[in-house]
């Protein structure tokens, strides 16, 4: 049995040049923010535990929980609004198809009982407000004529809703039944943002023009607006209100949070300013911002959250990030008596966690190419990415060192170390083999078959090749020399990936027709046959410390634990691991799994010995 | 019905062993066999009732088609023993296609012969008639 111990979760999706939503429940101090196709909600209290909803068949865009905190509306780039419950089993109340194109903002009534959405409708309408149980309109909403970035809803009767978007246009409507009341054109570019103060009084709307503009919320009439002295310098993206109705909470693409005092008469006056804490790149522009309780959340382009405190200027900021995009590969490392996993996805981004706490860091270098394949041993990174080099960068801690690079002539298709000598490496490309001695090319060699894996053993003696055909092709390396010895016949699809375990005694190979096998390394006999209960092809394996069980993850989304010594049939099946596929897998030690896939999150699993 | 079959006859002896094992549970498997020399279906192995699933899953080759019968029992969830009959075409990913055709195309045949089949599996690799599976179809 297996059970899910801790997840370190993904960050929120982010594009350049857009803001994104976030929104919260201060009820449990939870957020709720997308990635990929996956809804995620997390608590701020207890980072480690963050549930995910997959089930939009489309990238999803904001998600918003119902007032009462018991249903959560989620919406998509299809135009289709999920609204499902919260707790439990998250079941599907209702689905509704509201607008043609992307949603970019959903918004509930306070009483629960509408949904007001709005996007790019296509030309057709931009927004629709509906009962949500019953899906029926509650208004008509013309008056856009371009892509609707955002709508609120007020909290306090008599009802209204604001509207506005891409055609620099803010628009107010009275209802229910909703109708167009007036347009305010206080702005001169997108409109990014507007929110209602929690106690219905004010409204403000944010935009890339740099202004922030207050109004009176029964009326539509402008109020006030926030001073152009100490505003922003860059477009502002999000804004958000404290729960006392006095202050915004506002971020820009010039990397800074503001914190403004909002007066009864609506003009702003400038409270406090929240300096950015990275290295002020591109990826430190902010994106994104709540107010929840006494939490001041900000989300930046390179998608790392940080929390400050509202009630507290000097406390020190809590900062967490993830990966973005589909976690490519992950290896464990003991670094100064911890244990570090390591995680790396396609565009470049390294990330350090640690068992028990989550996120660390993230390991800067100086140029980031895109990975694919990355290997990790105690003190040094050996990555390559999509063209022909092969970078090796020590590792110190939590920094980079130096990078050498070595061009191996085409696009490497595997690479592995001699674990016990990490100056030799072994690289395989589609037509060829390498052997690297430091940073240098020591030798390489064509193949007459296309090559799908590789890996080298542990004392540097020997390598195992994997090829289209399903052929295991074993040479042995004496002097830097690779020489054919045999070849071995069991897979019937291209091998994708070759392990050796860590007391060298066996060695694990998987294929792309779902079969994995246990070899002995001496006798190159097969040693547990059968593992075939995945329904995909498996994308990757690992070893367990002592050399007692195998994993192997696919792209079926399960992760299967097989023990050596026992039939594959008594295996341990942990299903729905990874929505979108399981790509890599590390043993942590003697009992815990740790698996990364496609919707961008690390999980670790405690195996139970029954 | 006529391109359905392949025109293979079916022994006698299938039939007898078959109603021995539904009315007096002399054996807990039988596995038949497809000669193609004589073009009939005959018995090629019989299980004692003593014997396993495990011991069944032994007896069928793994690179080769057969049909077999197995007398599962097991104990529902109202804590009574049943036991249910059922048919397996083993047809392995890795046995001749020419094989696979034959007993595919016997099968319907063969299978109306025997009367009292209570649940039909095929299964092309071990992993599809594991315990797990029957355990799930038996429910």
């Amino acid at each position: 049995m297996a059970e899910l111990s801790e997840t370190y979760a993904c960050v929120p999706s982010t594009e350049r040049g857009r803001g994104i939503l976030i929104s919260g429940d201060p009820k449990s101090d939870s957020i709720v923010y997308c990635n990929g196709r996956s809804v995620i909600i997390r608590s701020l209290g207890r980072p480690l535990e963050a549930s995910i909803y997959g089930e939009h068949a489309y990238q999803a865009t904001v998600a918003r929980f119902s007032p009462n905190g018991e249903w959560v509306a989620s919406a998509d780039v299809s135009g289709t609004v999920r609204i499902w419950g919260r707790h439990g089993d998250r079941v599907l109340k209702n689905e509704f198809r509201v607008l043609s194109g992307r949603i970019d903002d959903l918004q509930w009534s306070p009483d629960g009982q509408r949904i007001v959405a709005s996007g790019d409708g296509k030309g057709k309408s931009f927004v629709r407000a509906f009962m949500w149980d019953s899906g029926t309109n509650v208004g008509e909403f013309d008056g856009h004529s371009r892509r609707v970035l955002s709508c609120a809803f007020k909290p306090t009767r008599p009802f209204r809703i604001v509207t506005c978007g891409e055609d620099f246009l803010v628009n107010f409507y009275e209802g229910p039944p909703f109708k167009f009341k007036l347009s305010q054109r206080e702005h001169s570019n997108f409109v990014n943002c507007v929110r209602f103060s929690p106690d219905g009084n004010k409204f403000i709307t944010v935009s890339s023009d740099k202004k922030g503009i207050i109004y009176d919320a029964k009326t539509g009439e402008k109020m006030g607006e926030l001073p152009a002295a100490d505003g922003h310098k860059g477009s502002i993206y999000a804004v958000s209100w404290s729960p006392d109705s006095k202050q915004v909470l506002t971020v820009s693409a010039d990397k800074t949070a503001k914190v403004w005092e909002i007066m009864d008469d609506g003009n702003g006056k400038l409270n406090r300013t929240l300096e950015c804490l990275g290295s002020g790149g591109l990826d430190d522009m902010l994106v994104g911002c709540l107010w929840q309780n006494d939490h001041l959340v900000t989300v930046s382009l390179g998608g790392a959250i940080n929390i400050f405190s509202a009630s507290d200027p000097e406390k020190t900021a809590i900062k967490f990030s993830g990966h973005m995009k589909s976690i490519t590969s992950l290896s464990c490392l003991h670094q100064s008596g911890q244990k570090i996993i390591l995680s790396s996805s396609y565009d470049g981004v390294i990330v350090r966690w640690l068992q028990g706490v989550g996120y660390v860091g993230k390991l800067q270098r100086k140029d980031s190419p895109q990975i694919k394949c990355f290997a990790a041993v105690e003190e040094e990174l050996l990555t390559s990415g999509f063209d022909n080099k092969v970078w090796r960068i020590p590792l110190n801690e939590d920094q980079c060192g130096e990078a050498v690079h070595v061009d191996v002539g085409s696009q490497p298709k595997d690479l592995s170390f001699a674990v016990k000598f990490p100056e030799v490496a072994l690289v395989s490309t589609d037509s060829g083999l390498a052997i690297l001695r430091g940073s240098k090319l020591a030798s390489s060699i064509k193949v007459g078959y296309t090559v799908t894996a590789s890996a080298i053993s542990p004392d540097g003696t020997e390598a195992i090749v994997g090829g289209q055909d399903g052929k295991l092709h074993i040479y042995s390396i004496a002097g830097d020399v690779l020489t054919e010895e045999s070849v071995l016949e069991k897979h019937r699809g291209a091998i994708t990936v070759i392990r050796y375990s860590p007391d060298t005694s066996m060695f694990a190979s998987a294929d792309a027709n779902r079969e994995a096998v246990v070899w002995d390394h001496i006798t190159c006999e097969v040693k547990l046959k059968n593992m075939l209960y995945h329904t995909a092809r498996i994308n990757c394996l690992a070893w367990s410390p002592d050399s007692r069980m195998v994993a192997t993850g696919s792209l079926d989304t399960c992760v299967i634990v097989y023990e050596v010594d026992k039939p594959a049939s008594n295996r341990v099946t942990i299903k729905g691991a990874h929505l979108g596929g399981v790509y890599g897998l590390a043993f942590c030690d003697e009992n815990s799994v740790i698996s990364s896939g496609e919707d961008a999150c690390v999980r670790l699993w405690r195996l139970i010995q029954q | 019905m006529a391109n359905a079959t392949s025109g293979m006859a079916v022994n006698d002896d299938c039939k007898l062993k078959f109603l021995e094992l539904k009315a007096k549970r002399t054996y807990r498997f039988i596995v038949f066999k497809i000669d193609e020399t004589v073009k009939e279906v005959i018995v090629e192995k019989l299980g004692e009732p003593t014997q396993s699933y495990e011991d069944f899953t032994a007896s069928l080759p793994s690179d080769e088609c057969r049909y077999a019968i197995f007398d599962f029992d097991f104990v529902t969830e109202e804590n009574c023993q049943k036991s249910k009959i059922f048919f397996i075409a083993w047809s392995p990913d890795t046995s001749r296609v020419r094989s696979k055709m034959l007993y595919a195309s016997s099968k319907d045949r063969f299978k109306r012969e025997l009367d009292g089949i209570q649940v039909e599996l095929q299964a092309t690799d071990p992993t599809e008639m594991g315990l797990d599976v029957i355990r799930s179809r038996a429910a």
